[in-house]
């Protein structure tokens, strides 16, 4: 019998939702585990080990020792996933970026002594394919579990996987959800790649952004929008900074 | 011919709402509220049922084609292993207004058509309409002047509200037997029958939207305006979200794509909504987008529902119903306004019809979307790129191409694609095609091994009509991978049994390097024969590549065409090759002097369905996989989008 993968998972800045998604596949795990060899996933297990195939990649890249670790881990890699905004682009980590790292850590920890301690040596908030080349995107925030599982079916068939480049109005409309422009909510699906079975509108909550944004949003159709729905520039670069800080549109190989 | 009309109180109409609820036989669907608006949904009791809704989200559209459908059910594991899952619940749908009931009328002449569709089909089989007669008018709705506002048929009952009772109009068979089995009923009396009458007359007065050009008309009215500024003024403002397209009830487009399972064993073909106005709507495997712009895409949306489809099925595929207005936020979706707007203008020049009436065949002859097995015999790299497969039909019948033709290859869990024959027709059951490496399924087929199954779909498309080829001078000129089909024909043409039949052949290829070059050993083959002139040229040679011939464009061959062979009049021209190439050879062939209605060229779409209904390989009004992808030049001119 074929050799499974062996596949790793590693977490940088995050919140660890996007592991947890994958740790939420609950009997499902039982088929992941018999398609691949999971070596290493901090979350769930105690075991560890350097030898991989595939890296999973959780979270941003803040400072130069991550940077490091991260290089280290594509090295083995043969393949490398980039899983969940944080890893994909960035997403809430880059907020930061509005400012400079030194007033951030000024206005965490005020006065106290970082010097020479590189837990606090903090740069600019990174993606993972900022650092690293990345062979895949799992997006969202968190990741869909159902896009999850078609990205390591695809890897294990070596097939490239479909990841939407239209927007979340897309599946939104197939989902019958009532527009959030029209309950007063101003929505980022118009311009976010789908992919997420528009899970916020379909819960009614606005779309953030958190997957990539397929189209700028400084263009004539979006101000046009904003102009109906009475809202301004800042309202949507505002609106952008959560997960899209510093971003324009995805590129096509994302 | 008159309908019987009953009629029954409100009360013993949720009784019988409520007694088919319970008895089981049906899914029961009504309109019920969702926020301020209405869907239709699953109906746990008749008191959820809303009989008084201005439209809903969506249309019912979605029990007929669902947003998301399975197809087939395939095993990975096993060579060949597929079921059609053509399942459908029976189901009462309550409460559609005329307008849906005239788009599903329209519905049913697009899907089943000579090309039926089985799914479609076993769904509509087994589904009872209720309509009902409009009570609130939608704020964008302008189906009055549609004349969708009323219908008298495609439903199997209808209900107007005419007070206290529902007046019930029988409109089949199934209806009144479903009436008579659950239902206490009065016959109408004349008078609750004008009442229908008067209901409806009151409620077409409340229409505030209206469209000021009779729905006839719009066919000549677009025609006429097919490069007015309209489409570019107004796509600026587009999202390009389709929004519109999404919530149509006349938008017919899917995609397909394969759901594979984690185990890898198992996996199923998927069938999803798609929409024209996405940008890779049209995308080929080569990267090339069609209707790149979004203007182009714009127009289209309009075009295809005010011109494409009128002219081939004699309906404006749009109701009335306002759905696309409500759900485009930038508000430029809306026909009433576009074709208003339109209808104030002087009209342009008609620049001619956009379409080509080709006759329809049933294309697939067992159910649609399923591919017969087939194996894979032998793998044969022609060049660095290129591979030649060859394959056989399990059930060993020959494939009955016709040259020019194509098939859908399916390897389950990677998809389908659409690959050209190079072979000449024949009574084997083998053929070939070429593979090179572009997409998923290209990628698994170059790992596949000889004894592999794959499924296979066709063949398909119009084809070479070859009979119209005796007797002339034949020019074949191919660019590219453009000669994976031209061989086909070459092959038949110079085959012994048939070389009789034509005059001089010749034969003009041009290939991007010298590696790209397919088929050397065909070329020396024709070389030799009597009567046949074969020029061959690369555009790029790198010195360390070896090439002894012509370097530069295709067009530079044409001056090696020893002319006095040549008598324009009695010579066909085929040419086959990437989009880019048709104008400038066609520009040499009409300065050769061949005339328009003697150039036939085959043309590259996205052919996903391959039968003429996902909608993704159409050029204006026609489907490049079905009238096409051979097509008589002079025809062309009607179809701008051919060569943009």
């Amino acid at each position: 019998m074929k050799q499974k993968p062996r596949v790793a998972v590693f977490d940088f800045a995050d919140c660890e939702g996007c592991e947890l998604e994958i740790a939420d596949l609950e009997e499902e795990i039982l088929e992941l585990i018999d398609l691949v060899d999971i070596v290493s996933f901090r979350e769930v297990m105690k075991e560890h080990s350097d030898s991989y195939d595939i890296a999973i990649v959780e979270g941003s890249v803040m400072r130069p020792m991550d940077e490091k670790r991260l290089r280290s881990i594509r090295s083995k890699a043969k393949i490398l996933v980039a899983l969940g905004a944080c890893a994909t682009m960035g997403g809430i980590n880059k907020i930061r970026n509005q400012w400079m790292p030194e007033e951030v850590k000024k206005d965490v920890y005020g006065d106290a002594d970082l010097k020479g301690n590189e837990l606090f040596d903090v740069f600019k908030t990174k993606a993972v394919n900022e650092v690293v080349p990345v062979d895949y995107y799992v997006h969202g925030c968190p990741i869909d579990r159902d896009e999850f599982k078609m990205v390591i079916t695809s890897i294990a068939l070596g097939k490239k996987p479909e990841i939407p480049r239209y927007p979340v109005c897309v599946e939104c409309k197939k989902n019958e959800n009532i527009c959030q422009f029209e309950v007063g909510r101003f929505c980022l699906g118009p311009i976010t790649r789908a992919g997420c079975k528009a899970i916020c509108p379909t819960h009614n909550s606005p779309c953030e952004g958190c997957r990539g944004l397929i189209k700028k949003a400084e263009t004539d159709c979006v101000k046009e929008v904003l102009e109906r729905y009475k809202l301004s520039y800042e309202d949507i670069r505002r609106r952008c900074t959560m997960y899209n800080y510093g971003r324009e549109e995805c590129s096509v190989d994302e | 011919m008159k309908q019987t009309i009953k009629t029954i109180t409100k009360k013993d109409f949720s009784s019988f709402v409520n007694t088919i609820i319970s008895e089981g036989t049906y899914d029961v669907v009504g309109v019920k509220p969702k926020g301020d608006h209405y869907v239709y949904d699953t109906l746990d009791i008749a008191a959820e049922l809303r009989l008084n809704h201005d439209v809903t989200i969506l249309p019912p559209k979605k029990y007929f084609l669902p947003q998301y459908e399975q197809l087939l059910k395939f095993s990975l594991e096993k060579p060949f292993e597929q079921k059609e899952t053509l399942e459908a619940t029976p189901r009462i749908i309550i409460g559609v207004h005329p307008y849906d009931i005239i788009a599903l009328q329209q519905s049913d002449l697009y899907y089943l058509d000579q090309q039926k569709d089985d799914y479609y089909k076993k769904r509509r089989d087994n589904t009872i309409i209720i309509g009902a007669d409009i009570q609130t008018v939608s704020e964008r709705s302008f189906a009055k002047s549609m004349n969708t506002n009323v219908t008298d048929t495609g439903f199997d009952l209808l209900l107007t509200d005419i007070g206290s009772n529902y007046a019930i109009t029988i409109g089949s068979e199934k209806g009144n037997k479903l009436l008579d089995k659950y239902a206490t009923t009065k016959t109408a009396t004349d008078v609750e029958i004008k009442k229908i009458k008067t209901v409806r007359d009151a409620v077409a007065k409340k229409y505030k939207q209206k469209v000021n050009l009779d729905k006839k008309d719009w066919p000549s009215l677009l025609v006429a305006n097919y490069n007015h500024a309209i489409w570019e003024e107004r796509s600026d403002f587009c999202m390009e979200c389709s929004s519109c397209t999404m919530v149509c009830p006349t938008c017919f487009c899917y995609d397909i794509k394969d759901e594979v399972s984690l185990t890898l064993k198992d996996g199923k073909r998927i069938r999803t909504w798609d929409g024209c106005m996405l940008k890779d709507f049209t995308k080929v495997g080569s990267g090339e987008v069609f209707r790149d712009e979004v203007k182009e895409r714009y127009r289209h949306r309009f075009f295809r529902k005010g011109n494409y489809l009128p002219a081939r099925y004699g309906f404006v595929a749009c109701v009335g119903c306002g759905r696309c207005g409500i759900a485009c936020l930038p508000n430029i979706a809306d026909p009433c306004d576009l074709i208003n707007e339109l209808a104030h203008f002087e009209r342009e020049e008609d620049t001619g019809r956009y379409f080509i009436k080709e006759k329809t065949e049933m294309l697939e002859k067992g159910i649609i979307h399923v591919s017969r097995s087939a194996t894979i015999k032998k793998m044969k790299a022609c060049n660095e790129l290129d591979t030649l497969f060859e394959i056989e039909l399990d059930d060993k019948k020959p494939l009955g191409h016709k040259p020019g033709q194509f098939v859908e290859v399916s390897v389950f869990g990677y998809g389908e694609a659409p690959f050209g024959i190079s072979t000449p027709p024949g009574t084997s059951p083998m053929f070939e095609i070429m593979v090179r490496r572009i997409g998923n399924v290209t990628k698994k087929l170059l790992s596949m091994q000889p004894g592999d199954k794959v499924g296979i779909r066709g063949p398909l498309g119009n084809g070479f009509d070859v009979k119209s080829l005796e007797g002339k001078n034949l020019l074949f000129t191919s660019g590219g991978t453009g000669m994976v089909p031209m061989r086909s024909l070459i092959n038949y043409v110079l085959d012994k049994k048939y070389r009789g039949k034509f005059k001089d052949v010749i034969i003009l290829y041009g290939a991007k390097r010298p590696k790209e070059i397919t088929f050397m050993d065909d070329v020396e083959q024709w070389k030799k024969g009597g009567n046949v002139q074969c020029e061959l040229t690369v555009d790029k040679c790198e010195p360390n590549e070896c090439w002894g011939g012509c370097t530069g464009l295709i067009t530079t061959l044409f001056p090696k065409i020893q002319t006095s062979k040549l008598d324009s009049k009695n010579t066909i021209a085929v040419v086959i090759g990437p989009p880019v190439m048709y104008r400038f050879v066609i520009k040499c062939l009409q300065t050769l002097g061949i005339p328009d209605n003697n150039i036939y060229v085959s043309l590259e779409r996205r052919m996903k369905c391959g039968v003429g209904k996902c909608g993704h390989c159409q050029i204006n009004g026609i489907y490049c996989c079905k009238e096409g992808p051979v097509f008589n030049y002079a025809q062309l001119k009607n179809l701008p989008e051919a060569f943009e």
